[in-house]
């Protein structure tokens, strides 16, 4: 219980977004801080252990483990705030639309939402991925495609008790149109609690980019990524069991972070989890 | 100014997987008038359709037969561009005073939505205006930096009362303006209302369930129940005469200055004056 409250609180916002903003710097910067070319294959040095030139040792092509780890955090992080800004933007003007207008518009947006979470959502995404074949694009867009629904029903939920407020009436009444109203009352007003779910989806990007790189269908090799890392080192799981314990340690962590920073926020503006 | 006729309303549950096709009057065949400068009460217990009849006013809901006709022009049968110049004319206090603000943004924000809307100022002329209309309705321009939780019941009730003034309307719908606030804001908001009224030419329709807040403002009034007018009174005082149980149990809600004597409370029967007791504790809280 103890260990539960350190975890709350203004503090654990401060450390987790101090976090979460190394994680970016070191993607951001990653051709600046890696020691070796994350791809430059080098068998002569295959499966070293940790020295003065490879911190963390090589894999089985003599790549240098921390240089993949550090190129493996722009795709993983890259790809997860591109996922999550992009179906933040859909869900918030799809959700918007459906609760401030209403009646057939909301019906249909809202059946379609209801249609894509019937799916399991892995299942989706390998059905986009099985049509477009995969890759990195093909990734994000079928998770983009798959998660925009969960923004949407929460913000028309939202905007569906908002418009009940007498100051979206007054608003109308003082000559503001429908989109001025969507734009200056309904969409700030939901920012702060789609923001705070949005960082708790993130940690899930996060976790699906990984697993689809995993099973083979998101980042083609020779280039890192942690969840391919991870498939990479399950032939060496006896003999070299840290090839797949750094990047998923690194995943355990990041996903941690951005769930402790989710929960911290959501306590602090006092908004109810899904 | 503002002529309602023969207007009937129901609100129906009408989705395109069901169509239910019986749904509860809330109002039947009103008509009423309110001329230039005058101010008009609108009188009713709870669930008498007070609010749904302001809101068709307002050109908020469209009603299910009937016609809302504001300076000459049908507002639910009219183009956009006059829409536009009649919403101008037309505007609201309402009586919760905290959900009708956005509370992200400052009273200049609020104050400053309608203008920003149909007159084209300067950043300069609009902070100008926005500060007279805080003083107009007695406040201070640096008033105008706060957010709505900063102020007080009253306070909030006041930026309300000018964002509802900011265009120089000539008619506002007072919405239970008053019902939310303390015996002495009340007062003083009525004492403003009051003011305003005389120096704009303004004319209100004041909604209420308070008699005796609207015996202070209002030279004409009406009484609704369960969704019709049941009685129409041309002088304030005269409503007090009436027969009518719904005007009697109002009437006699009105808790008096002193406990003993209560308006109108002896020719109600024990069971009327019990439910008069509750009505006027819940108009209170």
């Amino acid at each position: 219980m103890k260990w539960h409250a350190a975890f709350k609180g203004q503090r654990m916002i401060l450390i987790c977004s101090l976090a979460v903003l190394v994680f970016f710097g070191v993607a951001l910067l990653a051709p600046w801080i890696a020691p070796h070319n994350p791809v430059k294959v080098d068998l002569l040095q295959k499966l070293k252990g940790p020295s003065m030139d490879h911190w963390l040792g090589t894999d089985h092509l003599g790549r240098d483990q921390l240089s993949r780890l550090i190129y493996g955090a722009r795709i993983s992080l890259g790809f997860a705030a591109m996922i999550f800004v992009s179906s933040l933007l859909i869900g918030i003007v799809v959700g918007a639309v459906a609760g401030y207008v209403g009646g057939w518009v909301d019906s249909i947006l809202m059946r379609l939402c209801e249609g894509i979470m019937a799916f399991p959502n892995l299942v989706l995404v390998l059905g986009i991925v099985g049509i477009f074949g995969p890759g990195l694009m093909q990734v994000l867009l079928a998770l983009m495609m798959v998660q925009w629904v969960y923004y949407a029903r929460i913000c028309r939920n939202m905007v569906v008790s908002l418009k009940e407020r007498n100051f979206i009436a007054a608003a109308r009444i003082s000559g503001s149109s429908t989109w001025s109203i969507i734009r200056r009352h309904i969409i700030p007003n939901v920012q702060r609690p789609i923001v705070v779910i949005g960082t708790l989806e993130m940690g899930w990007a996060i976790m699906d980019i990984s697993a689809l790189s995993f099973l083979g269908l998101g980042i083609q090799p020779p280039n890192a990524e942690w969840g391919a890392m991870i498939h990479e080192g399950t032939s060496y799981i006896r003999s070299h069991p840290e090839l797949m314990i750094y990047p998923g340690l690194l995943i355990l962590i990041v996903v941690m972070v951005f769930n402790i920073l989710g929960e911290a926020l959501s306590d602090k503006y006092g908004i109810a989890k899904r | 100014m503002l002529q309602v006729n023969n207007v009937s309303h129901s609100y129906g549950r009408r989705s395109w997987l069901s169509r239910s096709g019986t749904s509860p009057r809330v109002l039947t065949d009103i008509s009423l008038e309110i001329g230039e400068g005058c101010c008009l009460g609108l009188l009713g217990t709870s669930g008498a359709g007070k609010s749904t009849l302001g809101k068709i006013i307002l050109g908020l809901e469209r009603p299910a037969r009937g016609q809302v006709i504001f300076q000459g022009h049908d507002l639910y049968n009219t183009d956009r561009t006059t829409l536009r110049k009649l919403r101008r004319d037309l505007q609201v206090v309402f009586q919760d005073c905290y959900s009708a603000v956005n509370p992200l943004m400052t009273a200049a924000q609020i104050i400053g939505e309608p203008l920003g809307n149909y007159e084209r100022l300067s950043p300069a002329e609009q902070q100008h205006r926005i500060g007279e209309l805080l003083e107009q309705v007695g406040l201070t321009a640096e008033d105008g930096s706060k957010h709505p939780h900063q102020f007080s019941g009253g306070q909030l009730q006041r930026v309300n009362i000018a964002r509802a003034i900011a265009l120089k309307p000539r008619m506002i719908v007072l919405d239970e303006s008053v019902s939310s606030l303390d015996m002495v804001n009340q007062s003083h908001i009525l004492n403003l209302l009051a003011e305003l009224q005389s120096v704009h030419q303004l004319s209100y329709l004041f909604i209420t369930h308070d008699i005796r807040a609207a015996l202070t403002l209002c030279d004409r009034m009406v009484v609704m129940d369960q969704g019709k007018i049941v009685h129409e009174a041309d002088t304030g005082e005269s409503i007090l005469e009436s027969e009518h149980p719904a005007v009697r149990q109002l009437a006699a809600a009105v808790l008096p200055e002193h406990p003993s004597r209560r308006i109108a409370w002896d020719r109600l029967d024990e069971t009327e004056q019990q439910s008069a007791d509750e009505y006027s504790s819940f108009g209170r809280k």
